[in-house]
């Protein structure tokens, strides 16, 4: 990809922070309800499943919750958020001329090793995400913002366990 | 103080803002005021003076006949009470459940009890929280029973009434009620079961009981 | 009283959908303008040399908190129509922690790898297949974990339910916490810089 224009830096964080609270809040004022992203993945998930496998979806409770009478699992508030936010972030780098097909990983590590770590985090991200009903866009920012307090401890246990894998993964990253 | 803010960075002014903010929610009390309601007491007023707030059994009687789906029909007594008999496409929810209810401010709302006391208060309640179409059942549960489920015609009927009979009787067959013909000029009730609850349910609401499809908003 | 709107059917879900659109759009846009597009952004905060990640969450959170917590004190807001996912604090607390190893291991997030995908980045692609399998096997399992899944159910509860003090207090409180930790950060990402001089 050849570079064009030079990435423009990034927004003054709490900028950023401000504005990512506002859309929050007008979740919340429209809605009555947080953001979130995982739960789109599990509809998309069920949504396959389902055409290939209908038995066995609703036959488990983790695929069948998903289910939508009278409609696809895809006719989802969640799934057409998460769409939103491919062309939201789609929309932001363009501005900035971030958009690059690149692997993002640091110094010390090949793109092939980058890549399964990739992999392997997502797996456990997904699995996390299951049990505490929500990652850090439903749980964390949804629930932080409403004093959850089971979103709360579950944002005090996401920082922990990356601090205490941080070391672990220092060469991907330093 | 002025000086101050103006030598600030913007993130500082960004801080000055969040503290203030924070520190004032010392003093601001509680969010929660869902449960407030205000009684608007002139349009209130206005509304019970021209019977806007009721709906009656004939009327209700003929939107299920009609297959209408645009209104709900909530059922206030206790659980007990609603499983022995309800009007097919009734909801339970008991007077305690109201202000948790799925009930949405825009909807058509017909509430009935056994008479029309507790739906009287219950629509008070509701139109104090801003509920723009909810109706009394007039005559309530009783009036349902005496109009539409068993019908009378007396022992010595008028051309008028023995008409009306006729209509009332298609009707309350709908309904798998009893109508009934009176002996003489008799005005005494004779007993009747009330009908099973296999009834022809409104099809909007999918029969009694079946739940509003589960809102799922989580993440 | 007349937030949160659809409650008060406002509008039906049609557009309902429209909102949650536009509200993705919303979602997406900042979290690339904060740089969450980009793994090493997001993992530098722990490595502690760019602590945006801690700064972009927490601002977002005091902001959202401050602004549904003023609106429903006023009463343009029925706070207890707004959903609060129930609490579950066991399997809540290990998902998180399993959550935070996957972020130091893969470097994003659900919805920023969405973000990362939509910017052309190969490793956000891969991570995000990777969603999908650990939510698959995690569902295939479930007949195993679901007892620990459904372990220490609490309701809806909320820190101020918790602690018995007032709402407002919380409010406060993660406000001081909050500023305290961005002061915090600065200073250290301040350090961390000189350090990188001098080595």
């Amino acid at each position: 990809m050849h570079p064009t224009k030079p990435a423009e830096p990034y927004w003054n964080p709490y900028l950023a922070g401000v504005g990512l609270g506002l859309v929050l809040l007008a979740s919340f004022v429209i809605m009555g309800r947080g953001l979130g992203a995982s739960g789109a993945f599990a509809s998309t998930i069920t949504a396959g499943l389902t055409a290939v496998a209908p038995n066995h979806v609703a036959g488990n409770p983790a695929f069948s919750e998903y289910l939508k009478e009278g409609t696809s699992p895809l006719n989802d508030w969640l799934v057409f958020e998460v769409l939103g936010v491919f062309v939201g972030g789609f929309l932001s780098g363009t501005l900035a001329h971030r958009v690059t097909r690149t692997v993002e990983k640091g110094p010390r590590i090949s793109t092939s090793g980058r890549l399964v770590f990739a992999f392997i985090g997502g797996v456990l991200m997904g699995v996390g995400a299951k049990f505490a009903r929500g990652c850090t866009s439903g749980q964390a920012l949804t629930g932080g913002a409403l004093l959850n307090a089971g979103s709360w401890a579950f944002m005090i246990m996401v920082f922990a366990g990356a601090y205490a894998f941080a070391y672990l993964m220092r060469r991907q990253w330093t | 103080m002025g000086d101050f803010i103006k030598k600030l960075s913007l993130n500082g002014r960004l801080a000055v803002v969040a503290f203030a903010l924070g520190f004032l929610a010392l003093f601001a009390g509680t969010p929660y005021h869902g449960a407030d309601a205000t009684v608007n007491t002139k349009e209130l007023a206005l509304t019970m003076a021209t019977y806007a707030d009721q709906v009656g059994v004939s009327t209700l009687a003929d939107w299920i006949i009609q297959g209408k789906a645009d209104f709900r029909v909530v059922d206030l007594r206790s659980e007990q009470a609603y499983a022995e008999y309800h009007l097919p496409p009734a909801e339970n929810i008991p007077v305690a459940g109201l202000g948790q209810s799925s009930l949405m401010h825009n909807e058509k709302i017909v509430l009935y009890a056994e008479d029309g006391t507790r739906a009287a208060q219950a629509w008070m309640l509701l139109k104090a929280k801003g509920y723009k179409g909810v109706y009394i059942l007039r005559g309530g549960l009783d009036a349902w029973k005496d109009s539409i489920l068993f019908p009378r015609i007396p022992g010595n009927p008028t051309p008028a009434q023995v008409v009306e009979f006729a209509r009332a009787r298609e009707v309350s067959k709908f309904f798998g009620g009893t109508p009934q013909a009176l002996a003489g000029d008799s005005t005494a009730v004779p007993q009747a079961a009330m009908p099973k609850l296999a009834m022809p349910a409104s099809p909007a609401a999918g029969g009694p009981g079946a739940p509003k499809k589960k809102k799922k908003e989580g993440c | 009283m007349m937030a949160p709107f659809f409650k008060f059917g406002l509008f039906g879900d049609n557009l309902g959908m429209v909102v949650a659109f536009a509200v993705g759009i919303g979602f997406g846009f900042f979290l690339e303008r904060a740089g969450f597009g980009n793994a090493r952004k997001l993992a530098a905060q722990f490595y502690f040399t760019d602590l945006r990640v801690f700064k972009v969450m927490f601002t977002a959170i005091v902001t959202a908190m401050l602004g549904v917590y003023y609106l429903s004190v006023f009463g343009f807001m029925d706070l207890s129509l707004v959903y609060l996912t129930p609490t579950f604090l066991a399997p809540q607390m290990v998902g998180g922690l399993i959550l935070g190893m996957g972020f130091v291991v893969g470097g994003y997030c659900p919805g920023t790898a969405c973000v990362g995908v939509a910017t052309g980045r190969i490793d956000a692609l891969v991570l995000f297949i990777g969603i999908f399998v650990g939510i698959f096997g995690f569902s295939e399992l479930f007949p195993l974990v679901s007892g620990f899944y459904n372990a220490t159910p609490m309701g809806q509860l909320t820190l101020p339910q918790v602690t018995r003090l007032p709402y407002g207090f919380i409010v406060f409180a993660v406000v001081l916490m909050a500023l305290g930790g961005f002061a915090g950060a600065e200073w250290v990402e301040k350090r961390m810089a000189a350090r990188k001089v001098e080595a």
